[in-house]
Protein backbone atom coordinates (compact mmCIF):
# COMPACT_ATOMS: atom_id res chain seq x y z
CA UNK A 1 0.00 0.00 0.00
CA UNK A 2 2.59 2.33 0.64
CA UNK A 3 5.25 1.23 -2.29
CA UNK A 4 1.95 2.08 -3.92
CA UNK A 5 1.08 5.42 -2.33
CA UNK A 6 5.19 6.19 -3.52
CA UNK A 7 4.89 5.29 -7.23
CA UNK A 8 1.50 7.18 -7.49
CA UNK A 9 3.11 10.44 -5.89
CA UNK A 10 5.81 9.86 -8.32
CA UNK A 11 3.90 9.55 -11.34
CA UNK A 12 1.78 12.28 -10.11
CA UNK A 13 5.24 14.57 -10.25
CA UNK A 14 6.51 13.23 -14.05
CA UNK A 15 2.79 14.15 -15.06
CA UNK A 16 3.18 17.57 -13.78
CA UNK A 17 6.83 18.18 -14.89
CA UNK A 18 5.52 17.57 -18.60
CA UNK A 19 2.54 19.78 -17.96
CA UNK A 20 4.37 22.61 -17.19
CA UNK A 21 7.11 21.70 -20.00
CA UNK A 22 3.87 21.52 -23.07
CA UNK A 23 1.92 24.45 -21.54
CA UNK A 24 4.51 26.96 -20.49
CA UNK A 25 5.60 28.24 -23.89
CA UNK A 26 1.65 29.10 -24.40
CA UNK A 27 1.11 30.40 -21.31
CA UNK A 28 4.66 32.69 -21.92
CA UNK A 29 3.15 33.27 -25.31
CA UNK A 30 -0.31 34.91 -24.12
CA UNK A 31 2.09 36.61 -20.97
CA UNK A 32 4.09 38.37 -23.06
CA UNK A 33 1.42 39.60 -25.96
CA UNK A 34 -0.01 41.13 -22.31
CA UNK A 35 3.19 43.43 -21.91
CA UNK A 36 3.05 46.87 -22.39
CA UNK A 37 5.20 47.34 -25.56
CA UNK A 38 8.61 48.37 -25.72
CA UNK A 39 11.48 47.31 -23.83
CA UNK A 40 13.13 44.33 -24.03
CA UNK A 41 11.54 40.76 -22.77
CA UNK A 42 13.61 39.50 -19.90
CA UNK A 43 12.08 36.91 -17.43
CA UNK A 44 11.97 39.27 -14.66
CA UNK A 45 8.67 41.09 -16.39
CA UNK A 46 6.80 37.84 -16.09
CA UNK A 47 6.21 38.73 -13.05
CA UNK A 48 5.62 42.19 -13.19
CA UNK A 49 1.87 43.45 -12.61
CA UNK A 50 2.09 44.67 -16.17
CA UNK A 51 -1.20 43.45 -18.36
CA UNK A 52 -2.31 45.84 -21.11
CA UNK A 53 -4.44 44.67 -24.06
CA UNK A 54 -3.09 47.47 -26.18
CA UNK A 55 -0.69 45.50 -28.23
CA UNK A 56 -4.23 43.47 -29.78
CA UNK A 57 -5.84 47.09 -30.33
CA UNK A 58 -2.84 47.90 -32.29
CA UNK A 59 -2.75 45.08 -34.38
CA UNK A 60 -6.67 45.84 -35.26
CA UNK A 61 -6.31 48.94 -35.78
CA UNK A 62 -2.87 49.95 -36.83
CA UNK A 63 -1.73 46.57 -38.81
CA UNK A 64 -3.75 44.36 -41.01
CA UNK A 65 -4.62 41.56 -38.13
CA UNK A 66 -8.70 42.59 -39.01
CA UNK A 67 -8.07 41.58 -42.64
CA UNK A 68 -5.93 38.47 -42.07
CA UNK A 69 -8.65 37.54 -39.63
CA UNK A 70 -11.11 37.70 -41.80
CA UNK A 71 -9.33 36.24 -44.73
CA UNK A 72 -8.27 32.67 -42.61
CA UNK A 73 -12.15 32.76 -41.54
CA UNK A 74 -13.41 32.98 -44.68
CA UNK A 75 -10.78 30.43 -46.16
CA UNK A 76 -11.46 28.36 -43.36
CA UNK A 77 -14.63 28.22 -43.07
CA UNK A 78 -15.48 27.79 -46.89
CA UNK A 79 -12.92 24.83 -47.18
CA UNK A 80 -14.88 23.60 -44.50
CA UNK A 81 -18.36 23.52 -46.26
CA UNK A 82 -17.16 22.58 -49.08
CA UNK A 83 -15.26 19.21 -47.47
CA UNK A 84 -18.53 18.33 -45.85
CA UNK A 85 -20.31 19.03 -48.73
CA UNK A 86 -17.94 16.99 -51.31
CA UNK A 87 -16.50 15.10 -49.36
CA UNK A 88 -20.15 13.16 -48.17
CA UNK A 89 -20.91 13.11 -52.11
CA UNK A 90 -17.98 11.22 -53.25
CA UNK A 91 -18.09 9.05 -50.14
CA UNK A 92 -21.82 8.15 -50.42
CA UNK A 93 -21.14 7.08 -54.27
CA UNK A 94 -18.13 5.04 -53.01
CA UNK A 95 -20.01 3.26 -50.43
CA UNK A 96 -23.30 2.60 -52.30
CA UNK A 97 -22.99 2.77 -55.92
CA UNK A 98 -21.09 -0.43 -56.89
CA UNK A 99 -21.15 0.43 -60.62
CA UNK A 100 -18.05 2.87 -60.40
CA UNK A 101 -15.07 1.09 -60.18
CA UNK A 102 -14.68 1.11 -56.40
CA UNK A 103 -11.39 -0.06 -56.12
CA UNK A 104 -9.70 2.08 -58.77
CA UNK A 105 -11.00 5.07 -56.72
CA UNK A 106 -9.99 3.87 -53.78
CA UNK A 107 -6.92 3.37 -54.93
CA UNK A 108 -6.77 7.18 -56.15
CA UNK A 109 -7.57 8.31 -52.36
CA UNK A 110 -4.52 6.36 -51.39
CA UNK A 111 -2.69 7.42 -53.97
CA UNK A 112 -2.83 11.30 -53.14
CA UNK A 113 -2.67 10.81 -49.73
CA UNK A 114 0.80 9.18 -50.26
CA UNK A 115 1.74 12.30 -52.46
CA UNK A 116 3.82 14.66 -50.36
CA UNK A 117 2.69 18.16 -51.02
CA UNK A 118 5.87 19.43 -51.40
CA UNK A 119 5.87 18.22 -55.30
CA UNK A 120 3.44 21.09 -55.58
CA UNK A 121 5.20 24.11 -54.67
CA UNK A 122 6.73 24.85 -57.57
CA UNK A 123 3.99 23.68 -60.23
CA UNK A 124 0.66 24.47 -58.50
CA UNK A 125 2.03 28.05 -58.10
CA UNK A 126 2.74 27.99 -62.34
CA UNK A 127 -0.65 27.29 -63.02
CA UNK A 128 -1.92 29.77 -60.34
CA UNK A 129 -0.49 32.24 -62.05
CA UNK A 130 -1.01 31.37 -65.58
CA UNK A 131 -4.66 30.75 -64.75
CA UNK A 132 -4.90 33.73 -62.93
CA UNK A 133 -6.13 32.46 -59.91
CA UNK A 134 -2.28 33.73 -58.32
CA UNK A 135 -3.58 35.97 -55.43
CA UNK A 136 -6.87 35.13 -54.91
CA UNK A 137 -8.79 33.62 -52.63
CA UNK A 138 -9.52 30.77 -55.29
CA UNK A 139 -6.25 29.95 -54.71
CA UNK A 140 -6.59 28.96 -51.47
CA UNK A 141 -9.65 27.15 -51.81
CA UNK A 142 -10.17 25.43 -54.76
CA UNK A 143 -7.38 22.63 -54.46
CA UNK A 144 -8.52 21.93 -50.68
CA UNK A 145 -12.14 21.75 -51.28
CA UNK A 146 -12.31 17.73 -51.27
CA UNK A 147 -9.97 15.79 -48.96
CA UNK A 148 -9.27 12.27 -49.79
CA UNK A 149 -8.51 11.31 -45.88
CA UNK A 150 -12.26 13.51 -45.38
CA UNK A 151 -13.55 10.91 -48.23
CA UNK A 152 -12.22 7.92 -46.38
CA UNK A 153 -13.51 9.21 -43.17
CA UNK A 154 -17.34 9.24 -44.10
CA UNK A 155 -17.63 6.48 -46.43
CA UNK A 156 -16.16 4.22 -43.82
CA UNK A 157 -19.15 5.46 -41.46
CA UNK A 158 -21.89 5.56 -44.63
CA UNK A 159 -20.86 1.86 -44.78
CA UNK A 160 -21.53 1.34 -41.51
CA UNK A 161 -25.24 2.61 -41.64
CA UNK A 162 -27.85 0.15 -43.27
CA UNK A 163 -29.56 0.91 -46.51
CA UNK A 164 -32.39 -0.50 -46.03
CA UNK A 165 -34.00 2.96 -45.23
CA UNK A 166 -32.31 4.56 -48.09
CA UNK A 167 -34.07 1.67 -50.45
CA UNK A 168 -37.66 2.15 -48.32
CA UNK A 169 -37.42 5.78 -49.31
CA UNK A 170 -36.71 4.84 -53.30
CA UNK A 171 -39.62 2.19 -52.99
CA UNK A 172 -41.54 5.58 -51.91
CA UNK A 173 -40.75 7.37 -54.94
CA UNK A 174 -37.94 9.56 -53.21
CA UNK A 175 -35.63 11.20 -55.71
CA UNK A 176 -32.06 10.29 -55.13
CA UNK A 177 -30.78 13.76 -54.55
CA UNK A 178 -33.97 13.86 -51.56
CA UNK A 179 -32.78 10.65 -50.35
CA UNK A 180 -29.40 12.22 -49.77
CA UNK A 181 -30.20 15.12 -47.91
CA UNK A 182 -33.07 14.27 -45.81
CA UNK A 183 -32.29 10.84 -45.05
CA UNK A 184 -28.25 9.71 -44.98
CA UNK A 185 -26.45 13.06 -44.18
CA UNK A 186 -28.40 13.57 -40.82
CA UNK A 187 -27.29 9.89 -40.32
CA UNK A 188 -23.81 11.02 -41.09
CA UNK A 189 -23.58 14.12 -38.52
CA UNK A 190 -21.00 12.78 -36.15
CA UNK A 191 -18.79 11.68 -39.05
CA UNK A 192 -19.30 15.15 -40.26
CA UNK A 193 -18.24 16.98 -37.66
CA UNK A 194 -15.21 15.18 -37.14
CA UNK A 195 -14.55 16.08 -40.40
CA UNK A 196 -15.56 19.25 -40.49
CA UNK A 197 -13.19 19.83 -36.81
CA UNK A 198 -9.90 18.97 -38.90
CA UNK A 199 -10.17 20.45 -42.26
CA UNK A 200 -11.04 23.79 -40.49
CA UNK A 201 -8.20 22.97 -38.02
CA UNK A 202 -5.78 21.94 -41.06
CA UNK A 203 -6.36 25.12 -42.80
CA UNK A 204 -6.44 27.73 -39.84
CA UNK A 205 -2.70 26.48 -39.66
CA UNK A 206 -1.40 26.01 -42.60
CA UNK A 207 1.58 28.12 -44.31
CA UNK A 208 3.08 26.85 -47.28
CA UNK A 209 0.98 27.05 -49.84
CA UNK A 210 -1.30 29.90 -48.70
CA UNK A 211 2.15 31.73 -48.36
CA UNK A 212 3.43 30.66 -51.65
CA UNK A 213 -0.06 31.62 -53.71
CA UNK A 214 -0.57 35.44 -52.74
CA UNK A 215 1.58 37.99 -52.41
CA UNK A 216 -0.89 40.66 -51.05
CA UNK A 217 -2.39 41.71 -47.48
CA UNK A 218 -6.26 41.29 -49.31
CA UNK A 219 -5.90 37.79 -49.41
CA UNK A 220 -3.32 36.60 -46.76
CA UNK A 221 -4.09 35.05 -43.95
CA UNK A 222 -2.84 35.08 -40.55
CA UNK A 223 -0.12 32.56 -40.27
CA UNK A 224 1.37 34.17 -43.43
CA UNK A 225 0.65 37.81 -42.14
CA UNK A 226 2.46 36.61 -38.81
CA UNK A 227 5.53 35.01 -40.21
CA UNK A 228 6.03 37.58 -42.71
CA UNK A 229 5.27 40.81 -39.69
CA UNK A 230 8.37 39.43 -38.13
CA UNK A 231 10.90 39.68 -40.73
CA UNK A 232 9.59 43.78 -40.75
CA UNK A 233 11.53 44.89 -38.32
CA UNK A 234 13.58 44.16 -35.31
CA UNK A 235 11.58 41.85 -33.62
CA UNK A 236 8.60 43.31 -31.89
CA UNK A 237 7.88 40.61 -29.39
CA UNK A 238 4.70 42.32 -27.81
CA UNK A 239 2.51 42.59 -30.89
CA UNK A 240 4.12 39.10 -32.50
CA UNK A 241 3.22 36.90 -29.49
CA UNK A 242 -0.76 38.78 -29.56
CA UNK A 243 -0.77 38.35 -33.02
CA UNK A 244 -0.42 35.07 -32.09
CA UNK A 245 -2.60 34.67 -29.72
CA UNK A 246 -5.33 36.42 -31.64
CA UNK A 247 -4.38 32.48 -34.38
CA UNK A 248 -4.39 30.52 -31.29
CA UNK A 249 -7.76 31.93 -29.42
CA UNK A 250 -10.18 30.48 -31.12
CA UNK A 251 -8.34 26.59 -31.86
CA UNK A 252 -8.57 27.18 -28.15
CA UNK A 253 -11.91 27.66 -27.33
CA UNK A 254 -12.76 24.92 -30.64
CA UNK A 255 -10.78 22.77 -28.67
CA UNK A 256 -12.40 23.13 -25.38
CA UNK A 257 -15.92 22.75 -26.99
CA UNK A 258 -15.08 19.44 -29.76
CA UNK A 259 -12.60 17.40 -27.30
CA UNK A 260 -14.16 14.20 -28.41
CA UNK A 261 -14.37 15.23 -32.07
CA UNK A 262 -10.71 15.96 -32.17
CA UNK A 263 -9.47 13.01 -30.77
CA UNK A 264 -11.88 10.66 -32.71
CA UNK A 265 -10.90 12.15 -36.28
CA UNK A 266 -7.19 11.69 -35.11
CA UNK A 267 -7.76 8.39 -34.27
CA UNK A 268 -9.95 7.20 -36.62
CA UNK A 269 -7.41 6.23 -39.53
CA UNK A 270 -4.85 4.21 -36.84
CA UNK A 271 -7.10 1.85 -35.12
CA UNK A 272 -9.11 0.94 -38.35
CA UNK A 273 -6.33 0.11 -40.39
CA UNK B 1 -35.11 0.91 -58.73
CA UNK B 2 -31.91 1.25 -58.24
CA UNK B 3 -29.68 4.88 -58.58
CA UNK B 4 -28.24 5.37 -61.99
CA UNK B 5 -24.81 5.52 -62.76
CA UNK B 6 -25.22 9.06 -64.20
CA UNK B 7 -26.09 10.19 -60.71
CA UNK B 8 -22.91 8.57 -58.95
CA UNK B 9 -20.65 9.82 -61.77
CA UNK B 10 -22.58 13.42 -60.51
CA UNK B 11 -21.43 12.97 -57.10
CA UNK B 12 -17.95 12.04 -57.94
CA UNK B 13 -17.32 14.67 -60.48
CA UNK B 14 -16.40 17.50 -58.11
CA UNK B 15 -13.82 15.81 -56.50
CA UNK B 16 -12.20 14.72 -59.75
CA UNK B 17 -12.07 17.95 -61.32
CA UNK B 18 -9.79 19.11 -58.36
CA UNK B 19 -8.07 16.53 -58.29
CA UNK B 20 -7.47 16.05 -61.94
CA UNK B 21 -6.94 19.87 -62.28
CA UNK B 22 -4.95 20.78 -59.11
CA UNK B 23 -3.51 17.34 -57.92
CA UNK B 24 -2.66 15.36 -60.67
CA UNK B 25 -2.01 18.10 -63.22
CA UNK B 26 0.74 19.68 -61.53
CA UNK B 27 2.44 16.33 -60.81
CA UNK B 28 3.06 15.84 -64.39
CA UNK B 29 3.70 19.37 -65.15
CA UNK B 30 6.49 18.62 -62.58
CA UNK B 31 7.92 15.38 -63.22
CA UNK B 32 8.49 16.32 -66.76
CA UNK B 33 9.71 19.75 -65.89
CA UNK B 34 12.10 18.29 -64.29
CA UNK B 35 13.82 17.39 -67.53
CA UNK B 36 13.84 20.90 -68.98
CA UNK B 37 15.53 24.25 -67.81
CA UNK B 38 12.54 25.98 -67.49
CA UNK B 39 12.99 29.10 -65.89
CA UNK B 40 9.88 30.70 -64.13
CA UNK B 41 10.43 34.54 -65.61
CA UNK B 42 11.97 32.67 -69.09
CA UNK B 43 9.99 31.82 -71.98
CA UNK B 44 12.33 29.34 -73.94
CA UNK B 45 13.00 26.36 -72.46
CA UNK B 46 15.14 23.20 -72.96
CA UNK B 47 14.93 19.29 -72.79
CA UNK B 48 17.93 18.25 -70.87
CA UNK B 49 17.30 15.11 -69.85
CA UNK B 50 19.02 13.75 -66.66
CA UNK B 51 20.91 16.80 -66.41
CA UNK B 52 18.94 18.36 -63.64
CA UNK B 53 19.59 14.60 -61.15
CA UNK B 54 22.71 14.67 -62.32
CA UNK B 55 23.91 18.88 -61.59
CA UNK B 56 21.92 18.09 -57.96
CA UNK B 57 23.75 14.96 -56.71
CA UNK B 58 27.45 17.78 -57.43
CA UNK B 59 25.08 20.64 -55.78
CA UNK B 60 26.71 21.00 -52.51
CA UNK B 61 23.69 23.02 -51.20
CA UNK B 62 21.58 19.77 -52.39
CA UNK B 63 23.39 17.37 -50.52
CA UNK B 64 23.60 20.03 -47.69
CA UNK B 65 20.02 20.18 -47.21
CA UNK B 66 19.31 16.42 -48.02
CA UNK B 67 21.83 15.42 -44.75
CA UNK B 68 19.53 18.02 -42.80
CA UNK B 69 16.58 16.25 -43.74
CA UNK B 70 18.22 13.19 -42.64
CA UNK B 71 19.48 14.35 -39.55
CA UNK B 72 15.87 15.97 -38.46
CA UNK B 73 13.96 12.54 -40.09
CA UNK B 74 16.77 9.96 -38.08
CA UNK B 75 16.96 12.42 -34.68
CA UNK B 76 13.10 13.44 -34.35
CA UNK B 77 11.61 10.08 -34.79
CA UNK B 78 12.75 7.58 -32.52
CA UNK B 79 12.50 10.14 -29.33
CA UNK B 80 9.12 11.20 -30.72
CA UNK B 81 7.71 7.59 -30.70
CA UNK B 82 9.68 6.62 -27.46
CA UNK B 83 8.42 9.45 -25.76
CA UNK B 84 5.01 9.77 -27.26
CA UNK B 85 4.68 5.82 -26.17
CA UNK B 86 5.84 6.54 -22.61
CA UNK B 87 3.67 9.49 -21.91
CA UNK B 88 0.34 7.29 -23.50
CA UNK B 89 1.75 4.19 -21.14
CA UNK B 90 1.35 7.18 -18.07
CA UNK B 91 -1.71 8.61 -19.28
CA UNK B 92 -3.80 5.13 -20.06
CA UNK B 93 -4.67 4.34 -16.60
CA UNK B 94 -7.48 5.91 -14.43
CA UNK B 95 -6.66 8.47 -12.59
CA UNK B 96 -7.64 11.99 -11.37
CA UNK B 97 -7.20 14.65 -13.93
CA UNK B 98 -6.51 12.51 -16.55
CA UNK B 99 -8.48 14.41 -19.24
CA UNK B 100 -6.75 17.82 -18.57
CA UNK B 101 -3.00 16.21 -18.45
CA UNK B 102 -4.37 14.39 -21.83
CA UNK B 103 -5.51 17.64 -23.27
CA UNK B 104 -2.96 19.72 -22.03
CA UNK B 105 -0.02 17.42 -23.92
CA UNK B 106 -2.04 17.23 -26.87
CA UNK B 107 -2.50 21.42 -27.05
CA UNK B 108 0.47 22.24 -28.81
CA UNK B 109 -0.17 19.81 -31.73
CA UNK B 110 -3.28 21.66 -32.83
CA UNK B 111 -1.38 25.14 -32.60
CA UNK B 112 -0.20 26.48 -35.25
CA UNK B 113 3.27 26.16 -36.75
CA UNK B 114 4.19 29.60 -37.57
CA UNK B 115 2.76 30.50 -33.93
CA UNK B 116 5.08 27.70 -31.87
CA UNK B 117 8.39 28.62 -34.11
CA UNK B 118 7.82 32.41 -33.22
CA UNK B 119 7.26 31.59 -29.50
CA UNK B 120 10.64 28.94 -29.72
CA UNK B 121 12.27 32.11 -31.43
CA UNK B 122 11.90 33.81 -28.22
CA UNK B 123 12.81 31.17 -26.05
CA UNK B 124 16.10 30.13 -27.65
CA UNK B 125 17.23 33.87 -28.54
CA UNK B 126 19.65 35.23 -26.16
CA UNK B 127 18.32 35.55 -22.99
CA UNK B 128 15.35 33.42 -23.59
CA UNK B 129 14.33 31.17 -21.07
CA UNK B 130 15.54 28.05 -22.52
CA UNK B 131 19.31 29.83 -22.87
CA UNK B 132 18.88 30.77 -19.16
CA UNK B 133 17.80 27.36 -18.61
CA UNK B 134 20.73 25.44 -20.12
CA UNK B 135 23.08 28.30 -18.79
CA UNK B 136 21.53 26.97 -15.25
CA UNK B 137 22.30 23.42 -15.46
CA UNK B 138 26.17 24.42 -16.59
CA UNK B 139 26.20 24.05 -20.51
CA UNK B 140 27.42 27.30 -22.13
CA UNK B 141 24.51 28.00 -25.00
CA UNK B 142 26.22 30.21 -28.28
CA UNK B 143 26.47 33.62 -27.52
CA UNK B 144 24.27 34.76 -30.13
CA UNK B 145 21.42 32.38 -28.94
CA UNK B 146 20.48 28.56 -30.14
CA UNK B 147 19.08 29.67 -33.19
CA UNK B 148 22.15 31.83 -34.48
CA UNK B 149 25.08 29.25 -34.10
CA UNK B 150 25.13 26.17 -36.77
CA UNK B 151 26.40 23.71 -33.69
CA UNK B 152 22.77 24.30 -31.85
CA UNK B 153 20.36 25.90 -34.63
CA UNK B 154 18.98 22.89 -36.37
CA UNK B 155 19.10 20.66 -33.04
CA UNK B 156 16.71 23.00 -31.15
CA UNK B 157 14.50 22.85 -33.86
CA UNK B 158 14.39 19.28 -33.79
CA UNK B 159 13.79 19.43 -30.01
CA UNK B 160 10.62 21.83 -30.93
CA UNK B 161 9.46 19.85 -33.47
CA UNK B 162 9.45 16.56 -31.09
CA UNK B 163 7.66 18.89 -28.08
CA UNK B 164 5.42 20.14 -30.46
CA UNK B 165 4.27 16.28 -31.94
CA UNK B 166 4.32 13.95 -28.95
CA UNK B 167 0.96 15.10 -27.90
CA UNK B 168 -0.55 13.72 -31.30
CA UNK B 169 1.11 10.49 -31.65
CA UNK B 170 0.70 10.03 -27.47
CA UNK B 171 -3.31 10.42 -28.73
CA UNK B 172 -2.83 7.70 -31.43
CA UNK B 173 -0.86 5.07 -29.25
CA UNK B 174 -4.01 5.67 -26.91
CA UNK B 175 -6.20 4.70 -29.39
CA UNK B 176 -4.39 1.72 -29.59
CA UNK B 177 -3.90 0.81 -26.13
CA UNK B 178 -7.71 0.88 -25.52
CA UNK B 179 -8.24 -1.82 -28.34
CA UNK B 180 -5.96 -4.47 -26.49
CA UNK B 181 -8.40 -6.71 -25.11
CA UNK B 182 -8.54 -6.26 -21.10
CA UNK B 183 -8.83 -10.08 -20.49
CA UNK B 184 -5.17 -10.73 -21.91
CA UNK B 185 -3.81 -8.61 -19.14
CA UNK B 186 -5.43 -10.50 -16.89
CA UNK B 187 -4.89 -13.81 -17.88
CA UNK B 188 -1.30 -12.35 -17.95
CA UNK B 189 -1.16 -11.69 -14.11
CA UNK B 190 -2.94 -14.71 -13.22
CA UNK B 191 0.33 -16.91 -15.13
CA UNK B 192 2.52 -14.73 -12.43
CA UNK B 193 3.65 -12.00 -15.56
CA UNK B 194 4.70 -8.80 -13.82
CA UNK B 195 4.36 -5.73 -15.23
CA UNK B 196 7.38 -5.21 -17.28
CA UNK B 197 7.15 -8.63 -18.89
CA UNK B 198 3.14 -7.78 -19.40
CA UNK B 199 4.61 -4.41 -21.29
CA UNK B 200 6.99 -6.53 -23.44
CA UNK B 201 5.01 -9.53 -24.12
CA UNK B 202 1.26 -8.02 -24.48
CA UNK B 203 1.58 -4.54 -25.19
CA UNK B 204 4.11 -3.67 -27.52
CA UNK B 205 3.56 -6.48 -29.93
CA UNK B 206 -0.23 -5.61 -29.81
CA UNK B 207 0.68 -1.60 -30.57
CA UNK B 208 2.63 -2.75 -33.88
CA UNK B 209 0.10 -2.08 -36.47
CA UNK B 210 -0.12 1.37 -34.48
CA UNK B 211 3.60 1.83 -34.33
CA UNK B 212 3.71 1.32 -38.18
CA UNK B 213 1.11 3.88 -39.10
CA UNK B 214 2.60 6.30 -36.82
CA UNK B 215 6.29 5.80 -38.39
CA UNK B 216 4.77 5.92 -41.47
CA UNK B 217 3.03 9.07 -41.14
CA UNK B 218 5.40 10.92 -39.03
CA UNK B 219 8.63 10.41 -41.54
CA UNK B 220 6.15 11.55 -44.42
CA UNK B 221 5.45 14.87 -42.29
CA UNK B 222 9.40 14.81 -41.12
CA UNK B 223 10.66 14.60 -44.90
CA UNK B 224 8.61 17.49 -45.44
CA UNK B 225 10.20 19.89 -42.50
CA UNK B 226 9.64 23.55 -43.79
CA UNK B 227 7.50 25.78 -42.10
CA UNK B 228 10.11 26.23 -38.79
CA UNK B 229 13.22 26.46 -40.92
CA UNK B 230 11.34 29.27 -43.08
CA UNK B 231 10.07 30.81 -39.65
CA UNK B 232 12.78 30.71 -37.69
CA UNK B 233 15.98 30.06 -39.62
CA UNK B 234 15.15 30.63 -43.52
CA UNK B 235 17.65 28.20 -43.60
CA UNK B 236 20.86 29.21 -42.30
CA UNK B 237 23.20 28.38 -39.94
CA UNK B 238 23.27 24.98 -41.17
CA UNK B 239 19.65 23.74 -40.84
CA UNK B 240 18.30 23.93 -44.92
CA UNK B 241 16.40 21.35 -45.65
CA UNK B 242 15.26 19.80 -48.72
CA UNK B 243 12.01 21.38 -48.86
CA UNK B 244 13.32 24.49 -48.18
CA UNK B 245 16.09 23.78 -51.21
CA UNK B 246 12.76 23.45 -53.64
CA UNK B 247 11.31 26.24 -52.23
CA UNK B 248 14.37 28.32 -52.43
CA UNK B 249 16.04 26.96 -56.01
CA UNK B 250 12.28 27.24 -57.48
CA UNK B 251 10.43 29.99 -56.24
CA UNK B 252 13.02 32.82 -55.21
CA UNK B 253 17.04 33.09 -56.33
CA UNK B 254 16.76 32.55 -59.89
CA UNK B 255 13.47 30.57 -59.96
CA UNK B 256 14.87 27.11 -61.56
CA UNK B 257 11.54 25.07 -61.85
CA UNK B 258 13.01 22.92 -63.37
CA UNK B 259 15.69 22.33 -61.30
CA UNK B 260 13.82 22.67 -58.25
CA UNK B 261 11.30 20.09 -59.83
CA UNK B 262 13.91 17.23 -59.96
CA UNK B 263 14.94 17.65 -56.38
CA UNK B 264 11.53 17.55 -55.48
CA UNK B 265 10.88 14.22 -57.17
CA UNK B 266 14.10 13.07 -55.66
CA UNK B 267 12.44 13.59 -52.10
CA UNK B 268 9.47 11.71 -53.00
CA UNK B 269 11.51 8.80 -53.96
CA UNK B 270 13.26 9.22 -50.80
CA UNK B 271 9.86 9.21 -48.96
CA UNK B 272 8.20 6.24 -50.56
CA UNK B 273 11.44 4.43 -49.76
CA UNK B 274 11.43 4.95 -46.30
CA UNK B 275 7.55 4.57 -46.05
CA UNK B 276 8.50 0.52 -47.97
CA UNK B 277 10.84 0.20 -45.34
CA UNK B 278 8.95 0.47 -42.15
CA UNK B 279 6.41 -1.71 -43.90
CA UNK B 280 8.89 -4.36 -44.65
CA UNK B 281 11.03 -4.33 -41.53
CA UNK B 282 7.50 -4.33 -39.13
CA UNK B 283 5.72 -6.91 -41.19
CA UNK B 284 8.85 -9.29 -41.25
CA UNK B 285 9.07 -9.29 -37.37
CA UNK B 286 5.67 -9.96 -37.18
CA UNK B 287 6.12 -13.16 -38.90
CA UNK B 288 9.02 -14.12 -37.29
CA UNK B 289 7.32 -13.49 -33.43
Amino acid sequence: MVRRKVFSAFNYLVLVLLLAIMVFPLVWMFRVSLMSAGGSIDIGRIFNVDFTLANYRDLFLAHNMGRYLFNSLFVGLTVTVGNILFCFMVAYALARYKYLHNKLLFMTVIVVLMIPAHILIVPLYILMVKTGLYDSYWALILPWLVNPIGIFLVKQYIESIPSSMEEAARLDGAGELRILVRIVMPLCKPALAVLAIQVFFTNWNSFLFPYILTSSDDVRTLPVGLALYQGHQAIDWQHLMAGSGVAVLPILILFILMQRQIVSGITAGAVKQ
Amino acid sequence: MKPSRSTALALVLPWLLTLAVFWLFPLVISFVMGFTDFRLLVKDYQWVGLANYRALFSDQDFIKALKNTFIFVLGTIPVTTVLSLSMALLVSRRFKGRGVFRAAYFLPSITSMVVIALIFTNLYQRGGYVVLLAKLVGLTPPENGLLYDSSTALFSIMAMDVWMSVGYYMLIFLAGLKSIPEELYEAAEIHGAGAVRRLFSITLPLLKPVALFILVINSIKSFQVFVEIFVMTKGKFDTSTAVYFVYETGLTTGFKSGYASAAAYVLFVIIALFSAMWFLLLRRRQALW
